[in-house]
């Protein structure tokens, strides 16, 4: 048996496995940096990571803190800018990239502008950011949500997955055939897509949770593989891994953000 | 070029000089290396009525919208402090109905600085945002926002947006020379592009250097000196962001930031002692290192790892050889105006 693990931990190997070897890869910030690390470490070492800054084919020797630190590597092979990153991406060079999750519909389109109304909201999500564009024009996207929720409709709609569902991503004529999310990670299981009615389905458990669990925080009725597997115990070099290079992501958001704000306030006392 | 032509200003006139009420102001940077001296003088003269332009608005379009200099804004992203919990300077001055924002992809908005820069009127954007709120909902910008025009040429539908020119860009970069030729490397995101489709450009850098460092290096000169209008040498003058090769993210002062601009009433406090209290960054760093001391910032200093010069060097410098003679014709500078008197090609 392999050492104890944490979710956070789960939850990146379980991303990571989505890039493939070879691939090129738009990595998004927080978890996903940390897959991409973790997949070019073990899984996919000729994979091209860039960023939409224009930082291409890089080696992250430290947890990126946003999407145009060129910090945490020592260098890169390829300076561009973020005009010509979106316009390769629209030419068909990008292979997957991944997104984060305010609200996701049941044919993967995405909400991360507001909640409530878009002029008054509620709350004021970040906005679009790459994200509209590269849901668009990647070949594969894959979705990561950790705060995010599954609703019947969007408070706003962002990012375009599937539309309606069906066809009706390929018929509106406004995206590359074969393009779309392809994955949705989310702390309870992996979700995939209907390969015809493009609705989102459960793949995949983690462990200790029950589909009922899942199920609750779905409005819609949802379907469940007839395979459903079970997220795969992480190995010893993964966990390894993962708690060398970024052990904030080991913690999990709200653990780190308590004890940096604890050491933060320990120093501001001097 | 000749010593009257230095743009080296300070902060307060550049800013007193290029940035009035009621312009456009793009902030220049993205995400990194922010112009955070800069935007802090903005506020500190009290600008009003700024249209604020930003790739991506991190502390900087907090601080200029907490302070009330702006009443329109034009972003891809904007910052959230505090999680769920938490809150923004944008999300409460939406609310107040002090602000309107127009929300575009990072594509749509930096395709409108390219435009822009380029002197084009309009261009186009990818149309997957067709099928988005992104098109269907508009601010101040209404049918403007968008239009969808038919490609002469494929006769497809095309998404567009209308070029970008704003009166002034603020930005912050490695270094330059005096008379304005701006280095920057890094990610290189879309600070050209918001810089030269500007009216007029303020930079501020790490560090003037001589005119040679920069001929010697033109692959990392993004802005040329006949573009900019003043320039300012502000050492950690992106703090709290970082600036490739000089220092990483200030995570202390970053945090302190963010424990505060959750509340109107916490942002205002931090914006009293950091940007009010401070007259411009030399004092800001005296008052950071009398507070907590010298030890964050040296932290962050970064170590060297040069990129490898490129040889900018050539065969010769001059059509003279070191016999004197011209290296085609090969003959003397006597011999060849010897040969144009000869050949009738002189007048007296």
């Amino acid at each position: 048996m392999s050492k104890p693990y944490t979710l956070q931990e789960l939850l990146v190997i379980a991303v990571a496995k989505e890039i493939h070897d070879h691939e090129n890869v738009i990595l998004g910030v927080g978890l996903p940096t940390t897959a991409g690390a973790l997949a070019k470490a073990l899984y996919a070492p000729h994979a091209t990571l860039m960023m939409e800054s224009g930082i291409i084919d890089f080696e992250p020797l430290l947890p990126l803190n946003h999407i145009a630190d060129a910090h945490s590597c020592r260098g890169f092979s390829y300076a561009t800018d973020l005009f010509s990153a979106f316009t390769m991406t629209y030419r068909g060079f990008v292979d997957v990239c991944f997104l984060g999750v305010g609200q996701v519909d049941q044919y993967g389109n995405l909400n991360t502008t507001c909640i409530g109304d878009y002029y008054k909201p509620t709350m004021r999500l970040p906005g679009s950011g790459g994200a509209c564009d590269f849901l668009s024009y990647a070949k594969r996207t894959v979705l990561t949500m950790l705060g995010g929720e599954f609703v019947e409709k969007l408070d706003y709609f962002t990012s375009p997955g599937y539309l309606d569902g069906g066809n009706r991503r390929e018929e509106s004529g406004l995206f590359p055939q074969g393009t779309g999310p392809t994955m949705l990670l989310s702390t309870k299981g992996i979700f995939r897509f209907d390969p015809v009615t493009k609705e989102m389905y459960l793949a995949q458990i983690h462990p200790r949770v029950k589909v009922e669990d899942v199920k609750k925080d779905v409005p819609w009725d949802l379907k469940i593989a007839p395979d459903l597997s079970e997220t795969p115990h992480p190995t010893d070099e993964e966990i390894d891994f993962i708690r060398h290079f970024a052990p904030a992501m080991s913690a999990g958001r709200e653990l780190a953000m308590e004890l940096t704000i604890a050491n933060l306030m320990k120093q501001v006392k001097g | 070029m000749a010593a009257e032509m230095s743009k080296v200003m300070n902060v307060r006139d550049a800013i007193a000089k290029f940035v009035h009420d009621g312009d456009e102001l793009v902030i220049g940077n993205y995400t990194v290396g922010s112009c955070a001296e800069l935007v802090y003088e903005v506020v500190r003269q009290g600008r009003k009525g700024l249209t604020l332009y930003s790739q991506s608005g991190i502390f900087d379009v907090e601080v200029l919208i907490g302070a009330g200099c702006a009443d329109k804004l034009v972003s891809t992203y904007v910052l959230r402090a505090g999680g769920k919990k938490g809150g923004s300077a944008v999300e409460r001055a939406m609310n107040a109905g002090t602000i309107q924002v127009e929300d575009y992809t990072n594509f749509q908005y930096n395709a409108r600085m390219v435009a822009g820069m380029h002197g084009f009127s309009y261009i186009q954007v990818l149309e997957g945002a067709i099928a988005t709120d992104i098109f269907r909902k508009r601010s101040f910008m209404g049918e403007n926002k968008f239009r969808i025009i038919k490609c002469p040429y494929t006769g497809k539908e095309n998404l567009t947006v209308p070029a970008a020119n704003p009166d002034v860009c603020i930005v912050h970069v490695q270094r330059a020379d005096k008379f304005g030729n701006a280095q920057y490397w890094g990610a290189l995101g879309s600070v050209a592009a918001a810089a030269l489709a500007s009216k007029r450009i303020v930079v501020s850098c790490e560090e003037i250097v001589e005119h040679d460092v920069i001929q010697s290096s033109p692959h990392l000169t993004i802005i040329p000196a006949y573009r900019v209008d003043a320039v300012c040498e502000v050492p950690w003058g992106a703090n709290p962001t970082e600036v490739l090769g000089y220092y990483n993210i200030d995570q202390f002062m970053y945090g302190l930031f963010m424990m505060m601009d959750g509340t109107a009433d916490g942002l205002k406090a931090w914006m009293d002692e950091w940007v009010f209290g401070c007259e411009n960054r030399a004092a800001y760093i005296d008052h950071y290192v009398q507070k907590f001391g010298s030890k964050t910032l040296d932290g962050i200093r970064c170590k060297p790892y040069y990129s490898a010069p490129a040889n900018y060097g050539s065969a010769f410098t001059s059509r003279w050889d070191k016999d004197g003679r011209e290296r085609a014709i090969g003959m003397t500078l006597a011999e060849f105006e010897k040969t144009l008197k000869e050949r009738g090609k002189l007048y007296e």
